[in-house]
This record gives C-alpha cells, structure tokens and sequence, in this order.
C-alpha cells in the first residue's frame, strides 16, 4: 500500500481523507487541519500560481490553536510598536521576519495576500533573508491584522531584534560587492591589454603601441589600487600599528610598490608594467574576502530571523480596571494578573491566587511548581491553571533572568579561543617573505645595482598570497552552503577547526535529549474498564486543562464523553462529571490510590458517594527525541565521551541515562553548576554542550563549542556557535563529518598555496620570472584552491 | 593600426558605462534577492478572482473549516 502524501506540505498522511481541500477542479489530500485551512485561505485568495510554481513543498501547519489568532493583539500597543515600526503623519512602515518561506512562489503568496487587504501601501517579501517590509496606513488595517493574515496562510510573522553584527554585515557585503565588480570588469580590460603586451615579448610590438597599451592599462587599473584595494592598506596599517604582522602587510607592498613601479615604467617607457598583476590579485583576494563576508552576513540575518520581538505584555491591577501594558513600563510594587497560559511579565510575589507555575525554561525542571501566597514567581516562566495576582518586587536588571544573562557575558569572556589555522600560516608566511625581499634586494644591489629593484618587486608579486588567502574562505563558504541543506546555522567563526577537536559531548536532557512534551506511556488498568476508554475519559477530563500533562492526552479525546461541573484543585488534580459519573484524575493522595515513587504517574478514579475507586495508573513519559539513541551511540562509536547535565532532579533523567546508555549523569544543576562541570570537564579535553533553555546559556558561553536548539530560547540561541534548526540531533554528527571533511580541504589548499609559492620563488629571486609568468601562475594557483574547495559541495548527507 | 586610437577610448566608454550600470544596481538592492527575481515572471501579476469580502476584521469562521475550535 502506498502512503499518500499531503498536497501541501509533502508529509506523508495518516489520518485518511478527513482533510480535503478543492484545487484547480480536483479534490487535494491534505494531512491535517492545519494544512486543510491553509490552503483553503490560499484558494479562496485566489492565489494558485502558488501551487502551480512553487519548487519546494510548504511547511507542515500545526493546527492553529484559537488563541493565537488573539496573541497578535499586544503588536497593537504603541509601546510595543515604538521599538520596531518607523511612523510618518499615518502611515507606518515594519520588517517582518517570516518564519516557513521554503521557495520563491512563498515570497509572491504573501505578498498578494496581503496587497489584497485595505490600507496596505507596499509589500516587499525577500525570499533569501525571509523578511517582509511592509507599509500601511495605520488608520484603515492594524499591525495585528497583518500578522493574522499572514498566519492564516500558513507563515509565522514577527518583527525580529536586529543582531548588532547586522547591519554592519551588511553594510560591509555591499561594499565588498562594489570593490569586487569593479575589480573584475578593470581586470578583464587590463589583461585584454596584457595579452598584447605579451605578444611583443616574442615579437616585435612598436614603441609608441607598446606605451599606449601600457598608458590604457594604467588608467584602468588606477580606481582597482585606488578603491577596490582599500581594505588591505586599511588593515595592513591596523596590524602594523598593534606591532604585528600579517598576510595583508605583504600584500599592500607588493600591490602599492607593483602599481608605482609600473607607473614609472609607463611615464619613462622603460622597465616592466605589472598592472594585470596588480588588478588580478586584487581581484582574486577580493572574491576570498567577499566569500567571508557573505557567510557572516547569511549567519547574522538567521541569527537575527531567530530573535522573534514577543512583546511582553502585563495585565496591571487599577483600583477600577485591569489594563493591558507593555511589561517595560511596570513600576516596583504593581499589582499585576497573570492569567492561565500567560507567561510572568516580571519578578514578584503572589499576593493572591493559588495555581501551578511552568519554570521549565529556567530551571530545566519539568512538572510545574505550586505557587501560592507569598512565592516568588519570575518573569518568563509561565502559569498553568488559575488566575494569580503578583506584587513587582524587581524589574529589569534585577530580575533572574538578567542575573543568568550577566553569567552569561562573564562565561563568553572566558571562553576558549580558537587559533585558525590560515592565520598562523599568513603571520609567518609574511614575515618570511618580506625577508626574503629583502635579502633578495640587498644580494642584487651587490651584483646588478639596475636590476635590484624590478627582481625584487617580482618576487612581491610572484609569491601572491591569493591562493593562500582563498584557501579558507572558499572551504568554508562551501561548508556553510552544506550545512544551511542539513539545516544548521554556523554563527561563529571557526567552528569548522573547532567541531572535529571536540572529545567530550555534554547534553542538556529537558528539550535536547528529550522533546519536553510529556506523552501517555504504560497503563496499568485497574478495574473492568477497557484501555480506550480509560484514555478518553482522562482525555476528557484533562481537555481543559494547560498542565504539560493535559497536551500528553491531546489524541486521545473522543468528543462522546461530555464533560461537566469540573473543578481544578491544584497542586492535585482535576475533579468532573463525565456522562452522569464522577471522576477525578490526578496524583496519588487525590484519587485514593497507592504511591509508587519509582515512576512518574497520575491516577484516575471514579467518585462513587465519596469513595475513591482507582480505574488506572497512567505512566507519563518526557518523549525521548527519535535520533537522541542514534546520535549518543555514533557519537561514543567516534570514541567521544558522553554527559548529561540536567537542572531536572527527578528520577526521570536517571531512567533516560539508562535508555541512552550514557554513564556520566549530573542531575538538579543551577546554570552556574553547569558551567562549574563543564570548566571543569575543559581542563582535559575540548567540550561540546547542547541546550536549550535560559538556563543553558551560560554554560552554552562557556564551552568550547556550543550548540542550540532551533526551537530553544531566544538567550540560548544567542550564546551558541551553532543552531540546529529543526532539532534533529543527528545533523551533529554529519556536522562533525563535514568539519572534518572541510579541515582537509583547506589543509591540502594551504599545502598546495605554499607548495606554489615554494615552487616560484627560487625562480623569481633568480631574475626569471617575467610578469606573464607571475600572472599565469598567480591565476592557476587560485583556480586549482576553488576547484578543489567545490568538492566539498558532493558531500552526501 | 592606428585605428586603435579611436577603437580602444570607445571601448573604454563602454566600460564606465557597465561598471556605473553595475553600481547603480547594487545600490537599489537588486542583487539582495537573487532567488526571487528570477521567477517573477511566471507569477500573474494580478490573482484569479480575487474575494472582495475578505476583510480581516470581519470573523472568518467560513474559512476556518476544519478547525478544531
């Protein structure tokens, strides 16, 4: 039997054909709800060029929960707004990150759908950075619309926090671009020229045509030394100035004394003219740089696109009414409501309320925390099932989460530097050269005073450090492009030299090892009552409910069992009437059943005059992430070591260490404890961490590499070296494959680039190198590092 | 030969007008998306029977078929 897959999102589907959507005169499978409503947004739109061009298939929907249609709603605020929207008289103008462009027809999709609404002024959608910049007149539509609209049609919009490397990335790509066009075309006219010249080496090119070629040659290549050249001299100047050396001292000599020795030659008509020289070179080190600066610029708009703007948004307590305010204008000792599903806008005390509290993103703790009067609740940490009332008792720096932000900054100080290899070699490579020149020039002087000078600007120009300086860039630029297909982002650099160093692997477990959300596991029936319907009277009973236990029971609701007077007793459990009978769910002392603390259990019972009789023991399990096996056993197979380092202190994270197979378990961790084990594991070997949670940061600083998940917070993301965008753990080690793969590559390039340099120079000291020659080998050098860079490109996942 | 005196200054022309070409497109961000532009063509420019009533303030229930609201 084959599976059909959804029309929209290519997903195999499981569910039948519940879901059908009517496109283009035919019925479409879709495999969920999700899928079904996007794509009948799409067709009512009328916008079926989409499915007609699109080359990729769309993201798979998750069903849209009602609430967030609503959530858009504190985008409204002009607060909030004045962070991220530019206003002028009505019309406001914002950029939108946009979370799901898979193909270019994604970028025309959200721009007709949203053209469409009234008010819009311009929509432009850039499919490479996903980004969105819209206009609109804030007097017809408001910004909350937009978003819904755009959400409707299957795309997570928000406005993102622009990453401080940014804009100058930017910036400086679209300078490099300037610098390298320019370059080029100077570089193709020159050597037009060159040729020529070149021809009256070996016959005889008259005089007065030798001088105009040479005079047509230096007037292209004067804006190349002039304006394409600029960033050498700049950082050759910055090196010189701090007393150190490096590969772009040797390079302004030989580009600054190559460009006026050839403008001597041309005005004297004597000597040689090394203009295609000088304009190649600068050209081929221009495109080496170029490569650099794209994949900064490519790692810092991702970073960026991942810091999604939530505005934090507090429910303040007035003595008349509750009003809705951006989180930043709370004062000390505000009166705030925190309703269920809502996160903690600030630090504070419950001074009203009884609910449970979700502080996995803080502690790495699992199963919420009962909060009554006079606990301490944080910002950022999320309440589960009552309304509370909170007293502010710190803002801003003073909140927890800043003072695991502040350990963070402290841990990135200290972290190891990694030393790059090409950056050790160009040191070297030109101190040596520029003594060579030197000797070169003093034996000469001593032999042919005449000759002195034209020998020793070819040795200059001959040893080009171009396929030196391509080495790197072009290796990693190719590594990156792989790694963007296997869905990791590379924020760092040197995190190729770093990956295939790394011995020891320490692994957070809430939402790394495992998916932070909890599913039904064993069941223990305890009365006549049959397994499904067990399922869907606790299903029933927990449809209510926003504890991670009630989204363990989401499949299995059965809308035949009606639901009635239900109570929540926190801390305990839920109580309902189900089909005329009672039934409570929940822990053990609340349903009358026996404790069994080697499991992680709640019961379910039925109510019959006041007397508890337990029908089933539900296991309830933290879903083990499907690779997390597969990754932790070809990682040890690699002879690297392998830790867990929880801030979960349950018993949880022992049973999941055994299923793993992993020996060295560290559990009930603060984020300092974190970082303490993992400085402590770096004394030996080179240490790799995964995480997640705000927690995870500082620890994530501190190691040697680091690694976030895609679907972690927005601290943690910020502090890691790499991200893995769709959470599969896997890619780590094709990742660690790839590095290692990348590593060769640039060491056989680096080996061929000095391998070249070593070859040419005994003949350039000598006198024989001729500009020709310096040319041509200049060119052959830098194609074989690019050609050989390219094969990483065949790398098979 | 001496017609390259004329030829080479022409060709030389030619060259700053491609090169002022070039940077005039770089500046106005046309080589920020290079995936996108390459297909426009093939969209329609405007969408087959576009709904008028597609207001967004207005409750889109009738869309939201499927919904598990």
């Amino acid at each position: 039997m084959t599976v059909l897959s959804c029309f929209h999102c290519n997903e195999p589907v499981l569910t039948g054909n519940q879901f059908v959507t009517h496109i283009n005169g035919n019925d479409e499978l879709m495999c969920c709800p999700g899928c079904q409503a996007v794509s009948q947004a799409i067709v009512d739109a009328g916008l079926l060029s989409y499915y007609k061009f699109r080359t990729e298939p769309g993201s798979k929907q998750t069903a849209l929960v009602p609430d967030a249609l609503n959530a858009f709603s504190a985008y409204d605020l002009p607060e909030v707004q004045q962070d991220f929207v530019h206003s002028k008289d009505s019309i406001d103008s914002v950029s939108l990150s946009i979370d799901g462009i898979t193909c270019a027809a994604c970028a025309w999709l959200i721009e007709h759908k949203v053209k469409q609404l009234s008010g819009i002024q311009q929509v432009m959608v850039n499919s490479t950075t996903q980004r969105a910049m819209i206009t609109w007149d804030n007097t017809q539509i408001k910004l909350s619309d937009i978003l819904g609209q755009i959400s409707r049609i299957g795309y997570q919009a928000a406005p993102y926090q622009v990453d401080e490397q940014e804009q100058l990335a930017k910036h400086n790509s679209r300078k490099f671009l300037l610098r390298l066009g320019l370059a080029g075309f100077a570089t193709m006219q020159v050597m037009m020229f060159a040729l020529a010249l070149y021809t009256g080496y070996f016959t005889d090119l008259d005089v007065q045509y030798r001088d105009y070629f040479r005079w047509v040659s230096m007037i292209f290549a004067t804006p190349v030394v002039l304006y394409s050249a600029q960033p050498f001299y700049f950082s050759a100047i910055r090196t010189l100035l701090s007393g150190k050396l490096n590969m772009d001292v040797s390079v302004s000599i030989a580009i600054g004394g190559a460009y006026v020795a050839s403008c001597f030659a041309t005005v004297k008509g004597t000597g040689e003219v090394y203009f295609e020289s000088v304009s190649m070179f600068t050209f081929f080190l221009l495109l080496g740089r170029y490569f650099e600066q794209k994949a900064r610029q490519k790692a810092s708009v991702s970073s960026s696109n991942l810091h999604k703007l939530v505005p934090l948004t507090a429910h303040l307590v007035t003595d008349n009414n509750i009003e809705e305010i951006p989180a930043k204008k709370l004062r000390l000792n505000d009166i705030i409501l925190v309703k269920p599903g809502e996160m903690v806008a600030a630090d504070g005390m419950v001074v009203e309320g009884h609910s449970s509290i979700n502080e996995a993103m803080l502690t790495g703790e699992q199963m919420p925390i009962d909060k009554q009067a006079n606990s301490e609740v944080y910002a950022g940490t999320i309440n589960i099932e009552q309304p509370l009332k909170i007293k502010v008792t710190a803002l801003g720096q003073d909140q927890l989460v800043a003072e695991i932000i502040r350990l963070q900054e402290l841990a990135s100080n200290t972290k190891p530097a990694v030393a790059l290899l090409a950056d050790k070699l160009s040191r070297y490579f030109s101190g040596t050269i520029l003594t060579i020149a030197l000797i070169t020039y003093l034996v000469w002087h001593q032999i042919s005073p005449d000759d002195a000078f034209w020998v020793t600007l070819s040795v200059l120009v001959a040893t080009c450090p171009c396929a030196l300086a391509l080495a790197t860039p072009t290796a990693v630029t190719c590594a990156t492009a792989i790694f963007t297909r296997l869905g990791i982002i590379t924020r760092k650099a040197g995190v190729f030299e770093k990956l295939p160093k790394i011995k020891h692997v320490v692994f957070d477990k809430t939402g790394t090892l495992t998916c932070g959300t909890l599913s039904v596991g064993d069941i223990t029936l305890l009365s006549e009552l049959p397994k499904e319907q067990v399922l869907a009277i606790a299903a029933a009973l927990e449809s209510s409910s926003r504890h991670p236990i009630a989204a363990a029971f989401a499949p299995y609701v059965d809308h035949q069992f009606k639901v009635e007077d239900i109570h929540h007793e926190v801390g305990f459990g839920i109580q309902a009437v189900i089909n005329g009978c009672q039934y409570r769910i929940g822990n053990a002392i609340f349903t009358g059943a026996e404790e069994n603390s080697a499991k992680q259990q709640i019961w379910l019972s039925r109510v019959i005059k006041d007397q508890n009789q337990p029908i089933a023991a539900i296991e309830i399990n933290d879903n083990v992430r499907c690779d997390s096996l597969l990754t932790v056993s070809e990682l040890k197979q690699r002879g690297l070591k392998v830790s867990i380092a929880s801030g979960d202190s349950s018993g949880h994270v022992k049973q999941l260490a055994q299923t793993l197979a992993i020996e060295d378990v560290h559990t009930g961790l603060t984020p300092e404890g974190k970082l303490k084990l993992v400085k402590q594991l770096q004394q030996t070997h080179p240490v790799a961490m995964f995480g997640d949670g705000i927690n995870d940061a500082p620890v994530l600083a501190g190691a040697d590499l680091s690694v976030a998940m895609g679907s972690g917070s927005a601290i943690a993301k910020n502090s890691a070296d790499l991200i893995l965008l769709g959470d599969h753990l896997s890619r780590f080690t094709q990742a660690v494959s790839v590095a290692t793969l990348t590593n060769n590559i640039i060491r056989q390039n680096l080996l061929w680039a000095i391998g070249y340099n070593a070859l040419i120079l005994p003949l350039a000291v000598t006198g024989h190198v001729a500009p020709y020659i310096a040319a041509l080998g200049m060119s052959a050098s830098s194609l074989i590092v690019v050609a050989n860079s390219l094969r990483l490109l065949r790398f098979k996942q | 030969m001496s017609i390259i005196y004329v030829l080479i200054p022409i060709a030389m022309i030619f060259v700053m007008i491609a090169v002022a070409v070039f940077f005039w497109a770089v500046k106005s961000e046309q080589f920020d998306d290079l995936d996108r532009q390459s297909v426009s063509i093939l969209f329609d420019e405007e969408p087959k029977k576009p709904t008028s009533s597609d207001h967004p303030s207005a409750s889109s229930t009738a869309q939201d078929k499927g919904l598990p609201l």
